[in-house]
C-alpha cells in the first residue's frame, strides 16, 4: 500500500519536473548547445597534434587514436557527473528559493522518495541530452566505436546511481549549510581532473596517480572506454565492474544516512524556509 | 480514542543564535532564543480554535511543530493521539495545513496542476481526484482561471488555490498560519467565509492570526500568546467579560507626546495607554483603559485640555481582544 502511494508520487514528481522544465525553453536549448561548444575548441587541438591523422602519442597512452570518440564519451559521463552534483544539491535549494519546500515535506511521502523522482526527471534530460550530443558529433566529426553500449550502459548505472547517492547527500549538506557554489565547483573540477574525463590519467604526474586510483569514477570512464573503444584499461574490466557496484552500495548507504542527518538538522534548525 | 483532534503539551522550541564577532572569530558561546516557551493546549474535534498574538509571538513556531516541520526542543503535540515527532507520516496524512506565503504553490503550473500534483502526493489519482478537483476549483472559485499558471493569479486566488490543495485529502484537521495576511478587504471576507463553512462540515480547525477581529469572529475558543508563551485561552466572549470592570475610551486628538502620556498616566483607574498615529486622518488616536469606574473622566479630559490640546473626538467603546491584549500585556498587538 505504502509503496504503492510511493510509485504514485514518484510519477506526479516526474511529470511536474518536465512540466516546469520545458515552461523554460531556454533551458532546454542551452543544455544541448553548451557541451558542443565546450568540445569544439579541443577537437581542433587534438586535430593540431595528429600526424596523418592518427593520433600517434595520445594512442600510446590510450590505445585508441580517435581522440574524438574518447573525448566525447568523457564529456558525457562527466555531463552525468556533473548533472548529479548540481542538479540534486540545487533540487533541495531550487524548492527553498521557489518557496514549495515546506508544501513538499507537508505531504506524507517520505523525503528520500521525493528526492528519488526527482533525479529520475534529471536522469532522463541528462540522457536524452548526452544522446543528442553524441549525435551531433557524430554528424559533424564522425567516430566509431566499438560496440557494446548495452554493456557500456549496464557498467555506468551502478556509478550514476552511487553517484545520486552520494550526490544528493552532500549537495544538500553543502547547500543546507551554506556555501554551495564553491565547493561544488571545487569538487566537479577536481573530479574531473582527477579521475581522466578527457585524458588517459596514465598521464597524470606520478602523485596524483594514487589519488585518481582511489576514486570510483576513474574506473567508470576507464571501463566504458575499454567496452566502447577497446582502450587498454587500468584493471580487468570485470573488476572494474564490480569496484562500481561496491561503490554503488557505499553510495546509496552513504547518502542515505547524510540525507536523514540534513533533514533532522534542518527541523532542528528551521532553516529551510529562510532562504 | 481521545475526544481532542490536537492535544499539546509543554511544547518548546528554542533557537540557537550563532552570533559572529567580526570576521573570522566566533564567538563560542551560543545564544538561546526561545521561540515557544512550555505552551499546553488543547483543540477539541469540530472547533475552530485561534491562536492570536503579535508579530514574534510564536504562532508559526508552535504551527510547523504540529505539523512536523519542526522538531520540538521539548514537550509533545499529539493528533487525533499520533505523536507528530515519532510517528510523522502518519499525521500528515490527517493534516491539512496551509503556511503563510503565497509561494506554498507552483507558479508555473496552472491551478488544476497544483492540485492533480499534490493530490497524488496524497495517493489519490484518475478518475477520483479528477471529481475532487473539479469540485474544489469550482467551490474555491477558481474555475474559470484553473488552466492558467499560477503565476498570474492574484494574491487572493493563489490563497485559494493554497487552500484546496490542502483540503485534496479530505483531513480531519485544517491548520492555518495567517490565513487572510495580505489580502485585500473583499478577499478577506470571502476568505472567513470559507473557513467557516469548511468548519461546517465537520472539520478541526487551528488558525492563527494577529488580526482580532479574525480571531473573534470565527474562533470558538481563542489562545492569546505573547512572547511564546499562551497569557489567556478562552472563549472571545468570556475573554472580553473579564473586562466588564474596564472602561474603553477613545480619544481622537491633535497632538500626543510622552509627557502628556505621563500626566494621564498618574490620573487615578487610568491602566493602559496605547497610542497611533492615523496617516490618513492627520491625528492621533489614543485608547485609555479605566479600571472600576468612570470617575476620572474629569481628570482626564482637564488634563489635556491643559496641555492646549485640541480634541476632535471622544467616544466610549465596547471592548474587543484587542483590549483583552492590552490589558494582559500593556500593548497594543500592532505594536
Ligand atoms: N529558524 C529560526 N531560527 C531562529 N529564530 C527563529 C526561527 N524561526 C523563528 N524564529 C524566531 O522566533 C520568534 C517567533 O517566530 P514565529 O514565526 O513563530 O512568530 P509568529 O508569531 O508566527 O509571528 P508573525 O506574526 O511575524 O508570523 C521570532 O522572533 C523569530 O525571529
Ligand atoms: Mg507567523
Amino acid at each position: 500500500m505504502e509503496l504503492r502511494n510511493y510509485l504514485i508520487a514518484i510519477k506526479a514528481i516526474i511529470k511536474k519536473d518536465a512540466k516546469i522544465f520545458f515552461r523554460y525553453p531556454a533551458n532546454a536549448v542551452f543544455r544541448i548547445v553548451e557541451p558542443i561548444l565546450w568540445i569544439t575548441p579541443v577537437y581542433f587541438l587534438s586535430k593540431a597534434f595528429q600526424i596523418n591523422g592518427e593520433n600517434i602519442g595520445f594512442s600510446q597512452y590510450s590505445g585508441t587514436t580517435d581522440y574524438m570518440a574518447f573525448l566525447v564519451i568523457g564529456s558525457i559521463v562527466s555531463s552525468f557527473v556533473s548533472a548529479v552534483m548540481w542538479g540534486m544539491g540545487f533540487s533541495l535549494k531550487n524548492e527553498m528559493d521557489v518557496g514549495v519546500i515546506e508544501s513538499n515535506w507537508l505531504t506524507p511521502i517520505p523525503l528520500w522518495v521525493q528526492l528519488i523522482g526527482r533525479s529520475i526527471f534529471s536522469l532522463i534530460m541528462t540522457t536524452v541530452n548526452a544522446l543528442t550530443v553524441a549525435f551531433l558529433v557524430w554528424l559533424m566529426f564522425g567516430f566509431n566505436i566499438a560496440g557494446g553500449i548495452l554493456m557500456a550502459i549496464v557498467t555506468l548505472l551502478p556509478m550514476l546511481i552511487a553517484l545520486y547517492g552520494l550526490g544528493f547527500g552532500i549537495a544538500s549538506l553543502v547547500l543546507i549549510t551554506n556555501n554551495a557554489n564553491n565547493i561544488i565547483d571545487i569538487t566537479n573540477f577536481c573530479l574531473s581532473m582527477m579521475s581522466g574525463e578527457s585524458f588517459p590519467i596514465t598521464v597524470l604526474p606520478r602523485v596524483l596517480i594514487p589519488i585518481s586510483l582511489a576514486l570510483p569514477i576513474t574506473y567508470g570512464y576507464d571501463a566504458i572506454r575499454g567496452i566502447l573503444l577497446n582502450t587498454k584499461t587500468l584493471l580487468p574490466i570485470p573488476v572494474e565492474q564490480g569496484i562500481l557496484v561496491l561503490f554503488m552500495i557505499i553510495g546509496i548507504f552513504v547518502g542515505y544516512r547524510i540525507l536523514k542527518w540534513v533533514e533532522k538538522y534542518c527541523r532542528t534548525k528551521g532553516n529551510i524556509a529562510f532562504h | 480514542m481521545t475526544s481532542y483532534a490536537i492535544e499539546v503539551k509543554n511544547l518548546r522550541k528554542e533557537f540557537e543564535i550563532k552570533k559572529r564577532n567580526g570576521f573570522f572569530k566566533r564567538n563560542k558561546k551560543k545564544e538561546v532564543f526561545i521561540a515557544v516557551d512550555d505552551i499546553s493546549f488543547q483543540v477539541k474535534k469540530g472547533e475552530i480554535f485561534g491562536f492570536l498574538g503579535p508579530n514574534g509571538a510564536g504562532k508559526t513556531t508552535t504551527i510547523k511543530m504540529i505539523s512536523t516541520l519542526l522538531r520540538p526542543t521539548s514537550g509533545t503535540a499529539i493528533i487525533n493521539g499520533i505523536n507528530c515527532v515519532e510517528r510523522p507520516m502518519e499525521v500528515l496524512k490527517i493534516l491539512g495545513t496551509v503556511l503563510t506565503g503565497e509561494r506554498s504553490i507552483y507558479w508555473k503550473l496552472t491551478g488544476r496542476e497544483n492540485l492533480e500534483y499534490f493530490a497524488a502526493m496524497n495517493g489519490i489519482t484518475g478518475r477520483k481526484a479528477q471529481v475532487k478537483i473539479d469540485y474544489l476549483l469550482t467551490r474555491f472559485n477558481l474555475d474559470k482561471r484553473a488552466d492558467e499558471t499560477v503565476e498570474k493569479y492574484s494574491t487572493g486566488m493563489k490563497q485559494r488555490v493554497a487552500l484546496a490543495k490542502a483540503l485534496i485529502a479530505d483531513p480531519e484537521i485544517l491548520i492555518l498560519d495567517e490565513p487572510t495576511s495580505g489580502l485585500d478587504p473583499q478577499s478577506t471576507l470571502n476568505l472567513r467565509e470559507l473557513i467557516l463553512e469548511i468548519k461546517e462540515e465537520g472539520r478541526t480547525i487551528l488558525l492563527t492570526t494577529h488580526y482580532m477581529e479574525e480571531a473573534d469572529q470565527l474562533s470558538d475558543r481563542i489562545a492569546i500568546i505573547d512572547h511564546g508563551k499562551i497569557i489567556a485561552m478562552d472563549t472571545p466572549c468570556n475573554l472580553k467579560k473579564g473586562l466588564n470592570k474596564t472602561n474603553i475610551i477613545v480619544l481622537e486628538l491633535k497632538d500626543w507626546n510622552s509627557s502628556t502620556e505621563e500626566r494621564i498616566k498618574g490620573i487615578p483607574m487610568v491602566e493602559n495607554i496605547t497610542s497611533r498615529f492615523d496617516d490618513i486622518a492627520q491625528r492621533w488616536e489614543v485608547k485609555i483603559h479605566m479600571v472600576n469606574g468612570n470617575d476620572s473622566i474629569n481628570d482626564l479630559i482637564t488634563n489635556i485640555i491643559s496641555t492646549n490640546n485640541k480634541i476632535i473626538n471622544f467616544r466610549v467603546e465596547e471592548p474587543t481582544l484587542e483590549d483583552v491584549f492590552i490589558s494582559l500585556t500593556g500593548k497594543s498587538l500592532r505594536e
